[in-house]
């Protein structure tokens, strides 16, 4: 086999969980999707409303619907081969390894800053193994240049400016959500075919 | 006494003893034993969420330090 077959059998056998299905997951997730990661589980207790598709991956006709199912439909008109594990949950400090345990890279998509941390804290205390890849910092109109993606501890990447704060009244552009998005979506190809981030 | 090289991240960093820019990790001088509790207090870390990495790996604020670990805190920030 070559090194393009053996790529697409890593990508294909491999199973990613996303939790928080909005604008940094549901972009993700249809990255993860178009590159021929075999497994997805989606993680979000919220439905599709009409200001959420400003920047998510959500249409007029979802409006109402569960974002979990919404995404799911979409994904598998890319893809319909792709594998769809769908929990409709609040992620908590309690379910949290529960759900996402058996994942082989974990993606961090909520938007409160206090779910963040406390994702983070969990992912690496309970689950130090699997790789987490976080977002912090994709608010405002500063340049998509300074969303940039690293490794800040072992098993953990980190995707953002890591500054740009929602609290501070700053809007989400879907422009600088999805470049956000699209490096989050990278560095989980980029684990699971075997690289390290500096 | 022991040294810790102390990272801070984004907001965080300018809360550095030395009061200068940038995110770099500084060495810094502790009592023996120091936890990471004392530390963030010592250096007046705001009340916010924070993800806390000793040696890369997660660590509880409060786990006591040890001579040459590296500390890095980390406070995300919303919007997703």
């Amino acid at each position: 086999m070559d090194a393009n077959t053996d790529s697409r059998l890593a990508l294909r056998g491999a199973t990613v969980a996303i939790i928080g299905c909005g604008g940094l997951g549901s972009n993700v997730a249809a990255m993860l999707v178009r590159s021929g990661v075999g497994t997805l589980h989606l993680i979000d207790f919220d439905r599709v409303e009409e200001d959420n598709l400003n920047r998510q991956l959500f249409f007029q006709d979802d409006i109402g619907r569960l974002k979990t199912g919404a995404l799911a439909d979409t994904l598998r008109r890319i893809s319909p081969e792709v594998r769809l594990l769908e929990t409709v949950a609040r992620v908590t400090a309690e379910n949290l390894a529960g759900l996402v345990g058996s994942a082989d890279v974990i993606v961090e998509a909520v938007d409160g800053a206090a779910d963040k941390a406390m994702i983070g804290n969990v992912c690496t205390t309970e689950l130090p193994e699997v790789p987490l890849v976080t977002a912090s910092g994709l608010a405002g109109s500063g340049s998509a240049n300074e969303i940039v993606s690293e490794r800040i501890a072992d098993n953990v990447y980190l995707v953002g400016d890591l500054s740009s704060d929602v609290r501070d009244g700053l809007p989400l552009y879907a422009s600088r959500v999805m470049v956000a998005a699209a490096h989050e979506a990278h560095v989980v190809i980029r684990v699971l075919l075997g690289y390290r981030e500096p | 006494m022991m040294v810790v090289d102390v990272a801070l991240f984004a907001s965080l960093a300018s809360f550095q003893p030395d009061g200068l820019p940038g995110r770099h990790s500084r060495p810094i001088e502790f009592p023996d034993g120091f936890l990471i509790s004392q530390v963030i207090e010592m250096l007046a870390l705001p009340d916010e969420p924070r993800v806390i990495f000793v040696n890369g790996r997660h660590a509880e604020e409060r786990s006591a330090l040890r001579d040459g670990d590296r500390l890095a805190i980390f406070p995300p920030v919303g919007g997703g």
